[in-house]
This record gives C-alpha cells, sequence and structure tokens, in this order.
C-alpha cells in the first residue's frame, strides 16, 4: 500500500471510520499473514497471533507516531509475537523443529475449489508445482519470499520489520532466492 | 494501491547487485515475474482465511479512545532465563501505564494480579470485543480470575477515576 494512503486510512481510522479500517484491513491483512506464515507457525498459533497483531494495532490506532508506517508497525508487531510463540515451543517442547507444526491447512479454499474444476487442471498443477518447489527452499528464501509475496506487495521497510533484516540485504537475497527458485522449477521442466 | 515496492529501495538495491559483467538488468523482468506468480499463488493456496479477516474488521471497535494503553514492560516468557524443570512456572507479565502498574501472574488454573498504587479497581476481562468476565480488585488492589480463554486477552481497569486496558496478548 501506498504510505501516504496508509497513513490518511490511519487517521481516518483512528477518527473512528470503519470504512477506512476495513480497507486497512484489507490493505495490510495479507502483510500480516504473510508475516505468521513466514515464521512456519501451525494454525491455530498463526490465527492467535494474527488477531494479537490486530488488536493491538487499534489498541494503538490513535497512538502511532508514524501513521505511515503502519504497514511496519503492524509487520513488526507480528514478527515479535511469532518470536514469543516459537521460543514458548522451545521451552516447553522436546523438539526445537517448529517445521514438525507447520502444515498448511489441508482444508481446501473457495478458490482451490474452483482450481479444481477440469479446465483449470494444468493452471492449478503448475500453482501447486510452484508452489512445493518453494515450500523446499532453505528457511531464509522461504522466510522472504513468503514476506514478499503479500498482496498488494510489501515495501522494503515493511519488509525489513518484518523479518528483522535490514533493508539493504532484501535486495540481493530476493534475487538469489527468485533464481534458485526458477532453476529448481527448470530442472523439473515447468519453468 | 501502488503495485510496485514503494519506498524507492527496491530500484537502489537491485542496481546495486547488477551483475559483475556489467549486464545489468539481466533477469530483473524475470524475477518480478516470478514474484508475481508466487502473489497468485499465495492468494491462491494460503489466502488469510476468511474469519479472521472478519476479526480483524470487527477489532476497529478495540480502538478505545477513553482509555489509556498500558504497555507490557515484563514477560516472563522473553525478559525471564527458561527455569530447567519447571516448564509449569507461572508466565509473569507487567503492565505499565504511567503512574499505573498491573502485575499478573497466569497459571493453568487462574490469573492473580496486583494493581499499583493500591486501591480497589472494577477489571473487566477482554477477549476480543468480548467481555470474558468480571473481575474486582479488594482495597489493597489484588485481584483473581479464572485463566484467560484462548486467543489473546486484555485487561480493562476503571480505577481512581481512570481507565487503563492492558496491551492485548496471547495467554
Amino acid at each position: 500500500m501506498d504510505r501516504a494512503e496508509v497513513g490518511a486510512l490511519v487517521q481516518s481510522a483512528a477518527d473512528g471510520d470503519a470504512a477506512a479500517w476495513k480497507a486497512l484491513v484489507d490493505g495490510l491483512g495479507p502483510l500480516v499473514w504473510s508475516v505468521v506464515r513466514a515464521h512456519g507457525l501451525s494454525d491455530a498459533d498463526a490465527h492467535e497471533v494474527y488477531q494479537t497483531a490486530w488488536f493491538r494495532f487499534a489498541q494503538h490506532l490513535g497512538r502511532l507516531r508514524e501513521r505511515e508506517k503502519a504497514g511496519a508497525w503492524l509487520a513488526s508487531t507480528a514478527r515479535h509475537e511469532c518470536l514469543k510463540v516459537l521460543r514458548a515451543q522451545r521451552r516447553w517442547m522436546p523438539t526445537d523443529d517448529p517445521h514438525l507444526l507447520d502444515r498448511v491447512s489441508e482444508e481446501p479454499t473457495p478458490e482451490e475449489s474452483v482450481l479444481d474444476s477440469e479446465e483449470a487442471a494444468a493452471e492449478s498443477e503448475r500453482v501447486r508445482r510452484l508452489w512445493q518447489e518453494f515450500e523446499e527452499l532453505g528457511e531464509r528464501c522461504r522466510q522472504l519470499l513468503r514476506v514478499l509475496m503479500a498482496s498488494p506487495p510489501p515495501s522494503y521497510q515493511e519488509v525489513s520489520a518484518a523479518l528483522g533484516i535490514a533493508v539493504g540485504s532484501i535486495g540481493p537475497t530476493r534475487q538469489r532466492c527468485l533464481r534458485r527458485l526458477r532453476s529448481r522449477l527448470e530442472r523439473r521442466g515447468t519453468g | 494501491m501502488s503495485g510496485t515496492h514503494d519506498d524507492g529501495v527496491h530500484g537502489d538495491g537491485s542496481a546495486q547487485e547488477g551483475p559483475a559483467d556489467g549486464r545489468f538488468g539481466e533477469g530483473e523482468l524475470e524475477d518480478g515475474l516470478l514474484e508475481e506468480e508466487l502473489r497468485q499463488a499465495a492468494a491462491i493456496l494460503d489466502p488469510v482465511p476468511a474469519a479472521l479477516r472478519a476479526i480483524a474488521v470487527e477489532a476497529h471497535a478495540l480502538h478505545d479512545l477513553q482509555a489509556r494503553v498500558a504497555e507490557l514492560t515484563f514477560d516472563s516468557l522473553v525478559d525471564a532465563l527458561p527455569v530447567r524443570g519447571a516448564e509449569d512456572a507461572p508466565r509473569m507479565l507487567t503492565f505499565d501505564a504511567d503512574g499505573v502498574t498491573v502485575d499478573v501472574e497466569l497459571t493453568a488454573d487462574g490469573l492473580i494480579g496486583q494493581v499499583m498504587p493500591p486501591g480497589p479497581a472494577r477489571i473487566e476481562m477482554l477477549s476480543g470485543p468480548r467481555r470474558f468476565a468480571r473481575l474486582t480488585a479488594d482495597d489493597m488492589g489484588r485481584f483473581t480470575g479464572q485463566a484467560p480463554p484462548a486467543g489473546p486477552f486484555a485487561l480493562r481497569l476503571r480505577t481512581g477515576g481512570e481507565v487503563v486496558v492492558t496491551e492485548w496478548l496471547r495467554a
């Protein structure tokens, strides 16, 4: 989302405008979800962290110092809650591999069901292969790409807040990860 | 809503990382296309669940002009060293608003807390926009209650003529 637009929406939402708030949820919700997913939480934890980030955002709405950076604020809040979940898991669980819990929900989304129609089968297969190859990338690449693929595309400030990495490292890592993914797809003959 | 990275860093960062042989821009377009393909795949295979979007939309109601926010300043989950073998150790939380402190101890059985400066308070335990329970702090500022429900919770306190809400937190 455009920063000036975000700043104006935050101001309106703080003044009580529900439509402005809804626009923020639609514009920044996919970013928050991407951050949560990038950290490989279980579905239940992912849902709670997503809610926590939005509840806090509502709570701090009128007090944000830099309204136009609301996306980075949400991304950073989600990241910190994710890290708490991972920390608690390490403490209580015999394994420290959170990805053992990382299963994308089995239930098909409406869009997925549409893809299952015959005409779309080929496209569906391509999307699935792309996703499968993406999930087999190393953790760094998976994290970065999962955040970058939020819609609308996040700014690098937001990506930086989402993952706790320097803005300057995002471009080079993105390039390396996308090229790695492409070569995996080409090896499978689907590139 | 812009369809590109909007802080200008994107272009700069990429320029510095052009291939050493000077063929700058090689593959840039393809990178962008692949990223866009991933974006579409994510929208299909791992979108924001509709129920969560609805909860976030409703959360606008949590914006509370009247209340001061008590920020989380201590969380044993983060700020304390783990104690080996003490797996059911209570979670200790401290929230601070200017001049009002709320200490909370969470166990599987319930919650106990203390408002400082000590004094009576009427307390609501919030679970999203819903009220989950009412608690009362005694003259010493002490209160007890059942464990918060699953999901994020907050405490809303009326004490000495002001309203304080703790930062939202997962129990």
